[in-house]
């Protein structure tokens, strides 16, 4: 390789190193910072261009193709930062700080993978959370309780990825919390570590304030759950709406307090009432997500899925703002029948190979007729129209 | 939750755990809801119905099998019957369970859990950097949706190449711990005795040639395959030692079509393509790619939809909806019962004139 373009190549690849860390403060003064995968640079590379990916034959491709807007590049292809024109500024736990103080509601939503969270952090979404809902709605186990903390650990590594400037929170599986505040410590070390989160969330009430104040003091930002808690759902009788009565809201409002007086910067409210998830939001200091909890909380929350009509069955407090399953399998459908009828691939869909080499293929293999109609037919095409390019050099 | 009431429970959790692979039609699936008030005593079964209406149900619960038709099970029998009588075969890449299903769910022949999901799942910078636990995580997740179609699934990279018995362990622990029924390798003839070892021990193999991604790099980029009458030859021979090793099938992966369509007319097994052209006997697709889900998109792969651009509309309509509050609206909230309700907003008015006595007390201490 020469010279210079190896200089550019270690460039590149500092530059992209330096891109990916979303969530030191620095970020905040990286507008504008572009950012190149580091591309597995063969010796052979002799053309330039090839260091950058980005502007790379895809601006060299035939342009009568219907598709042409669109960047053409190998699946296989690392995604590449776009070009980050407007990336808004990291959101902290001031920012939410912030948005609480003018009481402008908080937007929460789940994410379980690369694809998911980058798209819930380029809708401008000011909280992401990697739930443990994903062991049913990812993963398609039976029960959240069934996920490990190495699982959410790969997932939460996955969502943190593609984040950049969203807040990013992790739920503590089932089973990694309760036992002593030290195993509590130990494990949301791991997701704060491994998992690239910059919260964890656990659910419970004032049991847990014990364990949420050594969190906490040790600097781990902790979110709160209350009111119906999915990894309890065996013992409080089935996925029931909670707080119903007198005696279980009072409840639900102490627990609350114990949160915030542990220290928490924010408690779910899940399944509870409107107007005493509304009490318990006037009550605290710190703001309230809530989900199917009303709108008298500080922000809303909602099950990725859920909302995008991906898992089929939908809880009464979510909005269905799409019916993805129905377009997806749709889509697929339409596949298998280009597939199964021939229509696809297409001659747009397909590369072509230099003519000379195309006429020696056809006549080794002992195709003389083809050999001979590829001749014609290409003489042909250079009159119609230009020969499209090859697709990589 | 009664005695019987768990045991039928019980039951139920099985059968749903039991279904992946098996022709179950007609089943019916069933969550018993048992409130532990006294007051509410009557068993509320929910079953879910004919009638494709909305079930609103409690989003953390399990995901129920639907009873409808669900077609039989296609088995390597199967992909040779389409073989035969020229149906080109579907495949498509699923990388976890709602993707799994849905490929199902469509009646696609065969189900990969590509190691593209490397990337286009996980974001790694390359197909190289998933580890064989990461494949057996997404292979069993997909598995748990996968009922009709065939399953197979990738073996990452360097859990094949150092020798056959590794291929064989590594094999082996997809096929039992990821649940899938046969394995993806890439190379050629080089490929041959370690893929005889697999398929002697009754572990199918579909080989995968042309453009291999995990060795991008060796190959000086993505470049498409088999432009030269030389590596043309080549490929042919490999394809025809893949055979000879026993894979039922052969990827064939970025090549000029009438070479693949050749090697298609060569070989007694199918091909699957991906950019090779429509002279393979069957066509494979990434299903970010063709959801357009992924952004950039490769030649070879037509856009069925532009879900990016989709999800992110849906998504940036419920932030408004949060910050104008028209989202939850009322149908969204859980009622209280109104004589609760009633005593509720007491004492809170209570408390609350409670606290601003004593404000108001020793405001004036």
């Amino acid at each position: 390789m020469a010279t210079p373009t190896r200089v550019a190549a270690n460039q590149l690849r500092r530059a992209f190193a330096q891109a990916t860390v979303p969530r030191s403060s620095r970020s905040s003064h990286s507008v504008g910072l572009v950012a190149y995968p580091a591309l597995k640079l063969s010796e052979n590379m002799t053309t330039a261009h090839k260091l950058c990916a980005f502007h790379s034959t895809p601006s060299q491709r035939p342009t009568a193709h219907p598709l042409c807007a669109q960047k053409r590049s190998y699946s296989s292809r690392p995604s590449e930062a776009e070009h980050l024109h407007h990336v808004r500024t990291k959101v902290t736990l001031a920012t939410l700080r912030k948005l609480y103080k003018r009481r402008e509601p908080i937007t929460v939503m789940t994410a379980h993978d690369f694809p998911t969270g980058t798209l819930v952090d380029k809708a401008g979404i000011d909280m992401t959370l990697v739930g443990d809902s994903l062991a049913m709605v990812a993963l398609g186990y039976t029960s959240t309780s069934e996920i490990t903390l190495d699982e959410m650990l790969h997932h939460c590594r996955a969502v943190a990825r593609g984040t950049r400037s969203s807040f990013l929170v992790a739920d503590m599986p089932f089973g990694t919390y309760e036992t002593s505040p030290e195993q509590a410590v130990a494990n949301a070390v791991r997701i704060i570590k491994e998992g690239k989160a910059e919260a964890v969330k656990l659910e419970g009430g004032r049991e847990l304030a014990p364990t949420i104040a050594r969190l906490t003091k040790v600097g781990i930002p902790v979110l709160g759950h209350i009111g119906l808690t999915p990894q309890r759902q065996a013992s409080l009788g089935g996925y029931k709406v909670q707080g119903k009565t007198v005696a279980k809201a009072m409840a639900l409002l102490e627990d609350a307090l114990a949160l915030q007086e542990a220290g928490c910067y924010g408690i779910v409210l899940e399944a509870v009432p409107e107007p005493v998830a509304r009490h318990v939001t006037n009550m605290l200091s710190v703001p309230t997500i809530g989900i199917g909890a009303g709108v008298g909380c500080s922000g809303q929350v909602l099950v990725q899925q859920d909302m995008l009509g991906l898992y089929g069955r939908v809880p009464k407090f979510c909005k269905t703002y799409r019916n993805l399953a129905d377009e997806i399998v749709g889509a697929l459908k339409e596949y298998s029948a280009d597939v199964k009828s021939g229509a696809f691939p297409a001659e747009e869909h397909c590369y072509p190979m230099p003519q000379e080499e195309l006429v020696k293929f056809l006549r080794t293999v002992g195709q003389e007729e083809a050999a001979k109609v590829a001749m014609e037919g290409h003489r042909h095409k250079v009159e119609q129209k230009p020969v499209a390019e090859v697709a990589m050099a | 939750m009664s005695a019987s009431a768990a045991r039928f429970a019980t039951q139920v959790r099985g059968m749903l755990s039991r279904t992946p692979r098996s022709a179950s039609s007609g089943f019916i699936a069933c969550t018993l809801r048992i409130p532990q008030q006294q007051q509410q005593q009557q068993v509320s079964a929910v079953c879910v119905s004919m009638q494709p209406t909305v079930m609103r149900s409690y989003s953390t619960r399990p995901a129920e099998a639907d009873h409808q038709h669900v077609r039989p099970k296609v088995t390597l029998a199967t992909l040779r019957k389409l073989y035969k009588r020229r149906e080109p075969i579907t495949v498509m890449t699923a990388h976890d369970f709602p993707t799994g299903t849905l490929v199902d769910k469509a009646g696609i022949d065969m189900t990969l859990v590509g190691d593209s999901l490397a990337m286009v799942a996980l974001g790694y910078t390359s197909t190289s950097d998933i580890t064989l636990d990461e494949m057996l995580h997404h292979c069993r997740a997909v598995a748990r949706g996968t009922r009709s179609s065939f399953l197979v699934a990738d073996l990452p990279f360097g859990t094949y190449e150092t020798n056959p018995d590794q291929a064989v362990n590594n094999a082996v622990r997809m096929m039992k711990e990821g649940k899938a029924e046969a394995v993806k390798l890439e190379g050629g003839k080089e490929m041959a005795p370690t893929i005889s070892r697999l398929t002697k021990v009754g572990i199918p193999v579909l080989g995968h040639i042309g453009l291999t991604p995990q060795r991008q790099a060796s190959l000086g980029g993505y470049k498409v395959q088999g432009k030269t009458v030389t590596k043309a030859k080549a490929m042919i021979e490999d394809a025809l030692a893949l055979q000879q090793a026993g894979c039922y099938a052969v990827v064939l992966e970025a090549v000029p079509e009438p070479v693949a369509r050749h090697i298609t007319n060569t070989l007694s097994i199918p091909t699957i393509g991906i950019g090779a052209g429509a002279g393979c006997s069957g066509q494979v697709l990434v299903q970010q790619d063709m959801l357009g889900l992924y952004g950039r998109v490769p030649r070879f792969c037509k856009t069925y939809r532009s879900l990016a651009d989709e999800i992110v509309g849906a998504l940036r309509e419920y932030s408004a909806d949060v910050k104008t509050g028209a989202f939850p609206a009322e149908e969204h909230c859980y009622p209280m019962p109104q004589d609760e309700l009633e005593r509720f907003m007491r004492s809170i008015s209570e408390e609350k004139q409670m606290v601003e006595r004593k404000n108001h007390a020793t405001g004036h201490a």
